[in-house]
């Protein structure tokens, strides 16, 4: 508990201390954080390996810049009310996808998130198409509360999803659920012998990833100010997926880790050279010959060598 | 234009397009026969191939010789690669392989930005094929034609060299049972090797033949690589004959889905893939996975 407290201080006085362009920044980094953790629980800790991610992601954004721009209602309703629609969405995708496993299982995760993607890009009266939605508000509210219409209100709120978030997949995968969910993981004919409906708890955990996929979704496109297709399209899948397994996949902190990183690299190479992509693929492939187990991994091992003097 | 007319040059514009996107599918599901890798880099070799063959062209002048070519420097390139960096993963699960390929396909992206520019590259027909021809007294390029007629050549000589050859003999009893392969004393290695290096050039054979159609440009790669992805989804991972249903299959949708339901096509694809994999997860013709 004590370096989530730590950790979470440390991110609460950021405003004070950041100029405001690196607290945009930041604030992307937390809302990509919580959209890889939200991966996490399929990847990490189920084995449920999703390469459309995306859908949760793009239906949760589309849905609060939906609601944003046609409706009065505020920010802080329509952040958790486009959550609850990705995460209901979810268990439609989840009952279709889960009559497959392995390979195939990923396959049709992303021929629903290309699906979604299609249809955003045609359905122009409610997508807007390949212009997306654009000019989102912040709206301010309720009670004449206009604290999340700010820049640093809405980082606090960004922050506040965060580690509520995590709190919450901690318990989960702490819970018996998450016990259940690692037995699939590590052996699946072995869970349904002991009598667990195996197929359920992956709906569940589909549910819940995309759930918080599209909590992360919603935070952006009032934070961006838009919605376009690209958050729908299998790249972005992709680089969630790189960045839970470059943070360590099973641990919750190292996904949030690898997206902060993947951002921060993405930001610092692409100042420094135009060429970023290429040193951003080198870097990929260093990790994978030389630091599998991710970034999280490589920083407990290092500290618990620390701790524990070999002898 | 009469009806027969018009399904005769709709059908070979879909047999070309359905050419064109089975040169990417069959590489990318021989690989993953043989390998279990999805290469999210294929697109990005199919790329190359376009612009390694517009170079080619420019120093030659000869459309013909670029083909020829240009399909062995990416071949070569991509045996290289696997020999040098997807060799040391197989032990590893599968995400390892989708930050190299993910890695690759970043940085051939970046490099075919440095060393050819960010415009796009206009590769000329080559002369025989650049008037029409008519069928059914409609006008048609002739290219097109060319292109059906190419996919239908290669797709016979892959099955042939699959089917008689001894390299293709042990290429599909590696992607049945590798180990068993191995202990009969064949090095399996070089199995992967050249498969990855072969699918490597077919998709390259493919960036070549498409870019008098849609120019050499930083953009196709994205667009081609997810086409190709549902064609060997549908077809069924592994499977050859897969792979050219899912191409057939894909291109007829796309082009007759184009021309009827120019809203719907897109999602069309999908909603396709879909079915199959829910019908079959493991695609029409792949193993249950």
């Amino acid at each position: 508990m004590r370096p989530f407290l730590a950790m979470a201080a440390i991110l609460a006085l950021m405003p004070f201390g950041l100029p405001p362009y690196a607290m945009t920044l930041l604030t992307e980094a937390l809302i990509l954080g919580l959209t890889a953790m939200s991966l996490d629980l399929m990847v990490g800790y189920t084995r449920l390996i999703s390469f459309g991610h995306a859908a949760s992601y793009g239906l949760g954004a589309y849905t609060s810049g939906w609601l944003l721009l046609h409706t009065d209602f505020p920010v802080l309703f329509v952040v958790p009310l486009a959550a609850l629609f990705a995460g209901v969405v979810a268990i439609g995708v989840a009952w279709v996808c889960t009559l497959a496993t392995g390979v195939s299982f990923s396959m049709l995760t992303l021929a629903f998130a290309q699906l979604l993607y299609a249809v955003a890009f045609k359905w122009t009266s409610v997508t807007g198409g390949s212009d997306g939605l654009a000019g989102i508000p912040r709206r301010a509210g309720p009670f004449g509360m206009t604290i999340l219409s700010t820049k640093s209100g809405f980082y606090y709120f960004v922050l506040a999803c965060l580690l509520g978030a995590f709190l919450f997949c901690r318990s989960l995968v702490n819970s018996p659920f998450g016990a259940v969910l690692r037995g699939i993981r590590e052996n699946e004919a072995k869970t349904l012998s002991l009598g667990y409906n195996i197929r359920a708890y992956k709906i569940a955990v589909v549910a819940l990833s995309y759930g918080l996929g599209g909590l992360a979704g919603a935070l952006y496109a009032p934070f961006a100010g838009f919605a376009n297709t690209e958050l729908l399209f299998w790249l972005f899948s992709g680089q969630v997926l790189i960045m839970v397994i470059v943070g360590g996949s099973g641990t919750l902190v190292g996904p949030v880790l690898g997206a902060a990183f993947f951002m921060l690299a993405e930001h610092w190479l692409s100042s420094y050279t135009e060429a970023w992509a290429l040193f951003f693929g080198l870097i990929f492939i260093g990790f994978v010959l030389f630091a599998p187990e991710g970034i999280f991994g490589v920083f407990s091992t290092r500290l618990i060598r620390r701790a524990r003097p070999v002898g | 234009m009469d009806f027969a007319a018009f399904l005769l040059t709709q059908c070979v514009n879909a047999l070309s397009q359905a050419a064109l996107l089975f040169f990417l599918g069959v590489g990318l599901t021989l690989i993953f026969g043989i390998m279990r890798i999805v290469n999210f880099a294929h697109g990005s070799l199919y790329m190359l191939g376009a612009f390694v063959g517009y170079t080619l062209v420019r120093l030659t002048g000869n459309f013909w010789i670029a083909l020829l070519i240009a399909p062995v420097l990416v071949g070569a390139f991509g045996g290289v690669f696997e020999y040098a960096i997807l060799r040391r993963l197989y032990r590893r699960d599968g995400s390892a392989f989708l930050m190299v390929t993910f890695g690759l396909a970043l940085m051939l992206g970046d490099g075919i930005r440095l060393l050819w520019g960010s415009e796009a590259l206009q590769v000329p027909l080559p002369d025989v094929f650049s008037g029409v021809v008519f069928l059914l007294d409609e006008p048609f390029p002739s290219y097109r034609l060319f292109l059906a007629a190419a996919g239908v050549i290669v797709a016979v000589t892959i099955w042939q060299f699959l089917e008689r050859t001894r390299l293709g003999l042990l290429i599909r009893a590696t992607s049945q049972n590798a180990e068993m392969v191995h202990a009969l004393g064949v090095d399996v290695r070089l199995v992967r090797s050249a498969v990855f290096g072969i699918g490597c050039a077919l998709a390259a054979v493919g960036g070549v033949l498409a870019a008098p159609l849609v120019t050499a440009s930083l953009g196709m790669a994205a667009t081609v690589i997810i086409d190709a992805f549902v064609i060997v989804i549908i077809g069924g991972m592994g499977s050859f004959l897969g792979s050219l249903i899912g191409a057939l299959l894909v291109a007829f949708v796309q082009v007759f889905g184009n021309y009827y339901f120019p809203d719907l096509a897109l999602a069309f694809m999908y909603l396709i893939m879909l079915l199959v994999l829910v019908v079959r997860p493991g695609g029409l013709l792949g193993k249950e996975a």
